[in-house]
């Protein structure tokens, strides 16, 4: 094989339920057929579920499609659910609901934690004979006659500044005839082929929330393994912020925690953050907790669109999988199980194609055909204009949502909603007219390192760490864009919404103000890709094997 | 004749993740592995070598448990073409000694000696994370009698012959070696390389050959347990001695520098004293005593010599030469042996300050110290002088030869210790009592932990660490034999050529005598060419102050401040009242400069550095942002608790 150039039937990028699903299922779908292909798969986490990051409650169903009873009985779930409540928070009370929000019975689903989860799948697909690779990202899709012919990974050992050390090694070129990208949310190469063929012509821009989570240690008795609680509320304002909290009670004595804030809020100051942990002060909240100790901290954005924000699936020689597809379903805030089916229906795809030798993208289309024929449209279709209901607030939104369940999804009169992407419902500093989120929040923003933590803290509770010896893997886009509209007028909103510090304005002695980036706490949310007035910024991926070491989440 | 590169790795579990089981001996079981840092520096020599050596064949050994294979994988996905592992249950057990002749003969058998038609280079880590002995690498080559070059920072073919920079105290050597030869390289060279997904795709495939000891055909009694002369008998936790830095963190510079001031003013974090726990003795059973030494008597020293003059650390050798000496009772005999050029003038201190008989061995060629000629002359007198102990200064020099030396008296060497005595050994099994035995004490796994291991192969071979013991009390007059002893010497030992040496000592005396000495690292260089460095000094300087500002190893690699400035291994040890580090990350090699300074204030925007771990106070921040408010501070009067010169 040519240096540097490894060839091979398909790629997968990324290695969480969707890439895993796809990998496993063609390579049942090739061992069916008789037929012998490489399936090689990347994964940019220093081991595969390092930088898995989910709630996380699952549907399990799917994993019977996808596994042998066998394979599905030793899917190591953490424990099933017993109870299942949502409870509305006040700033100083909690109203348990004597009912489930619709869509949003858990019972019957099982907690897990989804890394967990992903390293059993890999470890599957490896008996299967799919190769995995960890600790590799990918920088570049390779083109040829304006159609996708591989990928290229990251070249290592050059200084900030792009200059060869004496270490340099190349990225290596991987030519597939058919790459999956399976990147997770917001997937930087994605974002470059949506871009590239305007896969997204047509369909509402792809929104999204951040969700943080923390990993407790809890004293016996806080909470029982296989019990859930959702909040609403407080400290979100209904009128502005969509989202709400979770808690769910692991076996051992463990918590998963956490607050999820669609990032169409339009406060430039807000700090999800911060938000998260003006929650854990919430009574109702700290009771799970108090007297335990954090093992583990993150942050993950994801999609929120739902089914018209999904893209064109497909082009010539790929497919979108998972998350960077946007299959989540709302409002039961789920996509593992539907990442999963997206996965297998590439599968299906896929090996059709090879087998027919034509990868086209009219060969291909058949992946979104069993999108649209199977339970992803199911699920999908009839909450198609739940979350563009509640861009305006919790409050109309629930009148809207409403209004859809009697309706099977349309709504009379508005049709389909659009909305705006995350990135243009910002405020700027002095249009905003809400409680500035620091008055807001008065008394609750000092954190004491035991129940609440600064980000810094939870920085070091994800373990995230990056190479110095790189280039800057976030980008401003255009430095005088960015310091004259987000930096004057919105005030340097990635200061507040970056969950890891990674944004720090620098005042000097003079007044003058510039910004500065810590890359090495990046946490891969991406929430400044997202969220940065006008693309401000774009995330790139660093080396691979970079960024959080996350063990359970 | 094409080359061959090899590399010797060795996997340990990831330092930090390090515990001790409760047999008081490390469980490597739960911990994470990985390539022991050093070798990984190792292997990317090895791949540097290539470049001037396209047809190189690259091949990585090692020697442990077959989960080691996943190291020699990587190891191969960064580049190397073939991996050989030894694996054998019998290995378990095995020091230094033991694993050096397990490893070289490995290499024999690959078809890698002395006489070998093709040329080869052996690249090695310094040193392991979970030994710290440094022994290997030495034992390596002399088993296998081709030269050697440790302690290195690069290494560069120039066609036939290997130039290294050999780190040595204060300063640094270039040395030209012809092959076949060992090196250790440091980490202070290259960064290892991250793999390519190619070389992973083909690491994935690739075969590590496995050995067994019969396989090699290396007898049983040589492997293990048996084949090992030393023994580790007792590990202890050791209780850092510089506690806990205070830390400002936050973002207003001024705060944070108005809370070092506060910090300092109320004095540094204060070691507590752990009492130490009193195992429950067992009783001494009644074994008859063995005396193992069979005939062997005495001690030996080294006087090594540096510019003409006996280093410090060898004349604080004899500190615990004298007390092992009367300990021993019967007139034991300490004789040190003084190797060098025109050196006679130099026995008589040495007499002065507590050797009994001093050995002199004179030969120009002699004048710098070389690792071959040294080792075969020390092996010539212990064969006539039958020592029952022989002790080294841990200097570089005393680190490579005093295990070179070991494999030729078929001993073990205990490196780097901070403690000797005389005691004994029950052994229950065979029911007896060794007696009298060195107890070599020595720290480990990264200065966590005291180690206590005995050698049962004379003579005991232990290095010294350097400043553990105090300089004997010179006495004028004080009788001792001096004898010359001539040598011939092998040619064979004298290939490798010394081009240059250059110790940090010479210059800038400023530096020795300031009370404050301003430290810049990398980004002080890099971001404002150390102005704000030197402003600060001339700030300190303006309140009265003798201050003076040096660098980190990159900034004189940079080009930003000469050699002189450095501090650190290979530049100066410096010992100030304060020393300020800014942006210094704390590289071991550095703080091995300074971390003799009555009061370490650090600056580092990443508080993850291991500087704050060497600090008495610490600022979290960039240092643009900070010093300016410090230098604001000095102005008004602050100078860190120094008194101005003036007002002495």
């Amino acid at each position: 094989m040519q240096k540097n150039t490894i060839v091979t039937d398909v790629f997968i990028v990324g290695a969480g339920p969707s890439g895993l699903a796809a990998a496993i299922h063609l390579a049942d779908k090739f061992k069916e057929k008789g037929e012998e292909r490489r399936i090689l798969l990347i994964e940019k986490g220093s081991t595969v579920g390092a930088h898995i990051l989910s709630g996380a409650v699952i549907k399990p169903e799917v994993f019977k499609d996808l596994l042998s009873d066998e394979e599905f009985n030793k899917l190591p779930f953490d424990s099933e659910i017993i109870s299942d409540k949502t409870v509305k928070l006040s700033e100083n009370g909690a109203l348990t609901l004597p009912f489930h929000p619709p869509y949003m019975n858990n019972m019957g689903n099982r907690i897990a934690l989804l890394g967990r989860i992903c390293k059993y799948l890999a470890s599957i697909a490896e008996k299967k004979g799919v190769e995995i690779y960890t600790g590799f990202s990918a920088s570049e899709v390779l083109y040829e006659d304006n159609k996708v012919v591989g990928v290229k990974t990251i070249d290592t050992g050059v200084d900030r500044h792009g200059n060869k050390l004496k270490n340099f090694q190349e990225g290596t070129s991987v030519r597939a005839n058919i790459v999956i990208f399976a990147e997770g949310t917001c997937g930087s190469l994605t974002k470059t082929l949506i871009r590239r063929f305007n896969l997204d012509s047509g369909r509402n821009p792809q929104i999204y929330s951040l969700a943080i989570k923390e990993l407790w240690s809890v004293p016996e008795g806080n909470i029982k393994a296989g019990r859930v609680f959702h909040t609403f509320g407080y400290p979100l304002n209904s009128n502005e912020e969509f989202g709400g909290g979770f808690i769910y009670g692991l076996k051992g004595n463990k918590a998963a925690i956490g607050l999820v804030v669609g990032l169409d809020f339009v406060d430039p100051a807000f700090d999800i953050h911060a938000a998260m942990q003006v929650w854990k002060q919430h009574p109702k909240v700290s009771g799970f907790i108090e007297g335990g100790r954090v093992l583990e901290c993150g942050a993950k954005t994801l999609p929120e669109g739902g089914y018209l924000a999904i893209p064109k699936l497909y082009g010539d020689n790929f497919m979108i999988v998972g998350d960077s597809g946007g299959f989540v379903a709302m409002p039961a805030l789920k996509g593992v199980h539907l990442a999963v089916a997206s996965g297998m229906c590439a599968a299906k795809a896929a090996a059709l194609a090879l087998g027919k030798n034509d990868t086209s993208g009219s060969q291909l289309a058949y992946y979104e055909e069993l999108v649209q024929g199977g339970r992803i449209r199911d699920e999908l279709y009839p909450v198609r204009n739940f979350r563009q209901s509640f861009t305006g607030g919790m409050v109309s939104g629930t009148l809207k949502f409403g209004v859809q369940l009697v309706t099977g999804g349309s709504l009379p009169i508005l049709g389909n909603l659009t909305t705006e992407p995350d990135n243009k419902t910002l405020k700027k500093t002095d249009e905003y007219t809400g409680k500035p989120f620091k008055e807001r929040f008065a008394g609750k923003l000092e954190f004491d390192k035991k129940l609440t933590l600064d980000k810094v803290t939870a920085v070091f509770y994800s373990k995230a760490n990056h190479d110095e010896e790189q280039i800057v893997h976030l980008v401003i886009n255009d430095k005088e864009t960015f310091t004259r509209i987000n930096m004057r007028e919105y005030g340097t909103p990635c200061q507040y919404f970056c969950p890891a510090e990674v944004y720090e304005v620098h005042v000097d002695r003079e007044g003058r103000e510039s910004l500065r980036i810590h890359a090495e706490n990046c946490l891969h949310c991406k929430t400044c890709d997202i969220k940065s007035p006008l693309d401000g910024i774009t995330w790139m991926t660093p080396y691979g094997g970079d960024g959080p070491e996350y063990v359970n989440m | 004749m094409p080359l061959t590169i090899i590399s010797l790795i060795k996997q340990v579990p990831l330092p930090s993740e390090m515990r001790m089981g409760k047999d008081g001996l490390m469980d490597r079981t739960k911990a994470k592995s990985i390539i022991n840092i050093d070798c990984s520096f190792g292997l990317e020599a090895g791949l540097q070598l290539k470049n001037k050596h396209p047809d190189a064949k690259l091949i990585v050994c090692s020697m442990g448990p077959p989960s080691f294979k996943v190291s020699l994988k990587k190891a191969i996905a960064m580049g190397y073409d073939e991996a050989y592992l030894l694996s054998d249950r019998k290995l378990g057990g095995s020091d230094t000694y033991a694993t050096g002749l397990a490893l070289s003969l490995m290499l024999k058998h690959l078809g890698f000696s002395k006489d070998s038609m093709e040329p080869f280079v052996i690249v090695a880590g310094r040193q392991t994370s979970d030994g710290d002995t440094a022994h290997v690498p030495s034992q390596v080559a002399e088993n296998l009698h081709i030269p050697q070059a440790t302690f290195l920072e690069t290494a560069e073919s120039d066609g036939t012959h290997i130039v290294v920079k050999r780190i040595i105290e204060g300063g640094y050597r270039i040395m030209r070696l012809p092959m076949p030869c060992v090196l250790s390289l440091t980490t202070t060279g290259i960064h290892p390389r991250r793999p390519s997904l190619y070389g992973a795709v083909k690491a994935r495939s690739a075969e590590v050959t496995v050995f067994g000891v019969d396989e090699l055909g290396i007898p049983q009694d040589k492997v293990g347990v048996s084949g090992s002369p030393t023994i580790v008998v007792r590990v202890a936790n050791i209780v850092s001695d510089r506690a806990l830095v205070k830390m400002s963190k936050g973002l207003d510079a001024k705060a944070l520098v108005e809370g070092m001031v506060k910090d300092i003013a109320a004095g540094k974090n204060c070691v507590e004293k752990k009492e130490k726990k009193v195992g429950r003795k067992k009783e001494r059973p009644d074994y008859p005593e063995v005396d193992f030494r069979n005939g062997y008597r005495g001690i030996l020293t080294w006087a090594e010599i540096v510019r003409g003059k006996i280093i410090r650390p060898s004349l604080e050798l004899l500190t615990p030469a004298r007390e092992l000496a009367s300990a021993l009772g019967n007139e034991t005999k300490v004789t040190t042996l003084l190797i060098g050029n025109d050196v006679d003038g130099l026995a008589t201190t040495l007499i002065e300050h507590g050797s009994d008989e001093v050995i002199v061995v004179n030969d120009k060629r002699l004048e710098e110290f070389l690792v071959m000629p040294f080792a075969t002359i020390f092996a010539g007198v212990i064969g006539d002088l039958k020592p029952e102990i022989a002790l080294f200064p841990a200097t570089t020099a005393g680190r490579e030869l005093a295990p070179r030396i070991s494999v030729k008296t078929h001993g073990g060497v205990t490196a780097d210790c901070t403690g000797l005595e005389i005691g004994e050994y029950i052994d229950r099994k065979n029911k007896q009592i060794f007696k009298p035995i060195l107890e070599s004490h020595r720290p480990t796994y990264g200065e966590s932990k005291l180690a206590t291991i005995l050698g049962f192969v004379c003579p005991q071979i232990s290095t010294a660490r350097a400043g553990t013991f105090a300089v004997p009390e010179r006495r004028e007059g004080r009788g001792g034999i001096i004898s010359q002893r001539r040598v011939d010497l092998d040619e064979e030992d004298l290939k490798v050529e010394i081009i240059e040496t250059v110790r940090g000592e010479a210059g800038l005396q400023s530096l020795f005598e300031a009370d404050i000495i301003v430290s810049g690292g990398r980004s002080a260089g890099e971001i404002d060419n150390l102005s704000l460095v030197k402003e600060l000094v001339q700030a300190l300087r303006r309140q009265g102050v003798r201050a003076e500002w040096a660098v980190s190893r990159p900034l004189v690699d940079g080009g930003y401040a000469e050699y002189a400035r450095q501090i650190g291994q290979t530049g100066k040890t410096v010992r100030p009242k304060v020393y300020i580090a800014v942006a210094i990350s704390g590289a071991i090699q550095h703080v091995a400069g300074m971390k003799e300074s009555e009061m370490i204030v650090a600056i580092d925007h990443n508080s993850k550095a291991s500087i704050f771990s060497h600090s008495d106070f610490g600022i979290v921040g960039e240092y643009e942002d900070i010093l300016p408010e410090l230098i604001e501070k000095v102005d008004s009067g602050f100078t860190f608790g120094i008194e101005a010169e003036k007002s002495r």
